[in-house]
């Protein structure tokens, strides 16, 4: 096909646009689009003519399902993290068995907390979770300082962490994908943030590859959380 | 037809040309408010074209998984955001019917010419539908634009055969079947349509540029 004359050029992008251009020659006209600029620019016209025609098409809301589907389709399945975090309730019924942190905590709260003013820290208890266990039993207090710009993090007991894997502290909101506070370092961890308490219902600490979460969002098992 | 000037647009088409804009630089939020914002109407036009309701459901995933990937081809400086995203949702509703016509159900009664027209084979069963009529369609677009006046100076057949065209996803022999006429009258009828709105769409753009008020 002669796609150098004007006119062939100019019939054939409007019927592709108006969507009569059909079959095989359809598939060769997109074949040929991407290095044909003047196709693109008789196509894109002709779609800019016709786009008026779509106005009254009435908007039918697709199911919920579907941006699901596009998520999974685009993303994997749904990833571990949206699971944990989403579900935040299931994780308040830990917090009541915690008699180590609770112990614990009497300790911390008669210790200074780095940058602290005159009012007592907030205290949040992280218990090892349940599929965290098995990897690794790891119970944390988090300080926050009253003004929630500083935490403090320690283990509430020895921990030890496999080789080439490292633990990384979650800031995780009640909506939306968590943010990372930085990597546990020696079972402890201190965070100096502006706002740390604003918008967030809870920590976690996962386990990530040395180096931290390459997605920026928690990649490995959530070894140990709390809500606030 | 010169591109209007985002300067022209409308609030919601700027916001949609920025989010996009986020979108191509993988940002999922921006993602989902696109999602939010367009997927109802990107619906709506799929389903004008592609009746079948699981394949609807099927292209508009396809057409939000092409947008994930390809927003960085969508460029502000040629076109309006809807425009292109209907054109996305257009082109794989098209070619959605391409998939049924494959079906060993679907029949081919139309034996395709020996020119570049040997496309026209797909044939496939003029979908009913219940909503409004594409002719009624078009009327209602008509109102809203420039493309009042144009439509006015085409002919009955040629109104038509567009509006099947275009809302209904038809070849040129579905068309023809349709409208019980030779399939060589309808394609002139489509041509001369087709050539006649340019000259009569440009002209109104080309006037209304002067009043920086963009075309549609």
């Amino acid at each position: 096909m002669d796609y150098s004359r004007p006119d062939r050029v100019e019939r054939l992008a409007a019927e592709y646009a108006l969507g009569t251009l059909r079959g095989g020659a359809r598939r060769r006209f997109e074949r040929l689009l991407p290095a044909h600029p003047a196709l693109q620019d008789a196509v894109q016209a002709w779609q800019q003519r016709l786009q008026p025609l779509a106005g009254p098409v009435a908007p039918v809301t697709p199911p919920p399902q579907l941006w699901v589907s596009v998520q999974r389709r685009l993303f994997g399945e749904p990833a571990p993290a949206p699971s944990w975090w989403s579900s935040l309730g299931i994780w308040q019924g830990f917090t009541g068995v915690a008699t180590a942190g609770a112990l614990a905590l009497a300790v911390l709260l008669g210790q200074p907390v780095p940058e602290q003013p005159a009012q007592p820290p907030f205290v949040i208890v992280m218990n090892s979770t349940e599929a965290g266990a098995t990897i690794v039993k790891a119970g944390f207090v988090a300080s926050v300082s009253a003004d929630g710009g500083a935490l403090t993090l320690k283990s509430l007991g020895e921990l030890t962490v496999e080789q080439g894997r490292v633990l990384e502290l979650w800031a995780v909101p009640g909506k939306g994908a968590p943010k990372s506070l930085g990597l546990v370092a020696g079972g402890q961890a201190t965070v100096l943030r502006a706002q740390l308490l604003t918008g967030t219902a809870a920590f976690a600490v996962s386990m990530e590859p040395a180096g931290g979460s390459p997605t920026g969002v928690p990649t490995g098992p959530i070894v140990s959380a709390g809500t606030i | 037809m010169r591109p209007s000037s985002p300067a022209d647009w409308t609030e919601r088409s700027r916001e949609l040309s920025r989010l996009l804009s986020r979108v191509a630089l993988g940002d999922r939020q921006a993602f989902e408010a696109v999602y939010r914002s367009t997927s109802a109407q990107l619906f709506g036009v799929v389903l004008r074209i592609n009746s079948d309701r699981a394949q609807a459901e099927e292209v508009l995933q396809e057409v939000f998984v092409n947008v994930w990937r390809a927003a960085g081809a969508f460029d502000a400086a040629l076109g309006q955001p809807l425009t292109w995203l209907t054109s996305v949702a257009r082109n794989r509703a098209i070619d959605s019917l391409r998939r049924r016509a494959a079906e060993p159900a679907t029949v081919s009664r139309y034996q395709g010419s020996e020119d570049d027209e040997g496309d026209e084979r797909d044939l496939l069963e003029a979908m009913p539908s219940a909503a409004a009529g594409p002719l009624e369609l078009l009327t209602q677009a008509s109102e809203t634009h420039a493309l009042e006046q144009c439509m006015e100076s085409l002919s009955g057949e040629q109104r038509s055969s567009l509006a099947l065209a275009y809302y209904q996803g038809l070849s040129h022999a579905e068309v023809a079947e349709q409208m019980s006429q030779p399939l060589g009258t309808v394609k002139s009828w489509l041509r001369r349509g087709l050539l006649s709105l340019r000259s009569c769409l440009d002209r109104a753009a080309d006037l209304m540029s002067g009043t920086a008020k963009g075309a549609a």
